[in-house]
């Protein structure tokens, strides 16, 4: 498997307060929530960048709202 | 890409190999796994037809690694691994890290890497070439998406759909059969715990 570099994350009390929820209500470390936020933002940038939109989808009116992401 | 030294035993000898486990295949092994292996598909399917034996009707010789590399092979949540032995293809796989959960009910939830597509040359299957060249490949990277799943934080944790030939091993190395999943034309999925992980890893 690939090595790994490692870096120093600064984060407000609210951030770390969602990772830790996160982390929690996964069961994984917060590591692994951030690696799993990095891999989920790089293909949302490549499809958007590709043309692709990203909607969610109200699952009873089928109402779909686009997600905007920078 | 990334290379670490793994060991398949050669069947005809009954000796170990040395072999490359490669982290993220790139288009060049994915196209010489794909020509490689339809050549060699197509001359054994015709010696089979001149010597009127029957030849079997393979499951996965249709999964177009080529263009399934080229869209993945950037993206960070689909990760292939594959297996050179002797500057051949032996083996291919593609995971998928995000967007999977476990459904054994004491991991329900959990997240799990799945095995989207798992393939060996061939030549490595029995039912092609008696006896096949090498054994090995399949666990080698089965047991290599485990240790990624542990790398990730996801315990060990891994979910599939097997194809119907391939259920006996997968049962054999341990993971629990979930029964058909009429959401994927009726295949059986299978889920490996932490525990069953550390069998397959160690």
């Amino acid at each position: 498997m690939s090595s790994k570099k490692t870096m120093t994350l600064n984060l407000t009390d609210s951030e770390m307060a969602a990772l830790e929820s996160l982390s929690a209500e996964k069961d994984v470390s917060k590591t692994a929530i951030l690696r799993q936020a990095l891999r989920l933002y790089q293909v949302i940038s490549v499809r958007l960048q590709l043309g692709e939109k990203l909607f969610f989808e109200d699952a009873v009116s089928k109402d779909k709202k686009e997600l905007v992401v920078l | 890409m990334t290379r670490q030294k793994v060991l398949l035993r050669h069947v005809e000898s009954g000796g170990v190999v040395d072999a490359d486990l490669i982290d993220r295949i790139d288009l060049v092994i994915a196209k010489r796994a794909e020509d490689g292996w339809q050549t060699y598909l197509a001359t054994a399917r015709a010696e089979a037809l001149a010597a009127k034996r029957p030849f079997p009707d393979l499951e996965h010789d249709h999964w177009e690694w080529e263009r399934k590399v080229s869209i993945t092979h950037r993206l960070l949540p689909y990760p292939t691994l594959g297996i050179e032995c002797e500057g051949q293809v032996q083996g291919l796989m593609l995971l998928e890290t995000d967007g999977h959960f476990a459904r054994i009910a004491t991991q329900a939830g959990s997240p799990v890497v799945y095995v989207n597509l798992l393939a060996t040359a061939p030549w490595n299957l029995p039912a092609v070439t008696d006896p096949p060249r090498y054994r090995g490949v399949g666990t080698v990277l089965l047991a290599a998406a485990t240790t990624l799943s542990v790398d990730l934080g996801f315990k060990g944790r891994l979910g599939l759909h097997s194809l119907p030939r391939s259920e006996d091993w997968y049962e054999r190395l341990g993971l629990t059969n979930l029964g058909s999943d009429s959401n994927k034309q009726n295949l059986k999925y299978y889920e490996l715990t932490p525990d069953q992980a550390q069998n397959l890893i160690r």
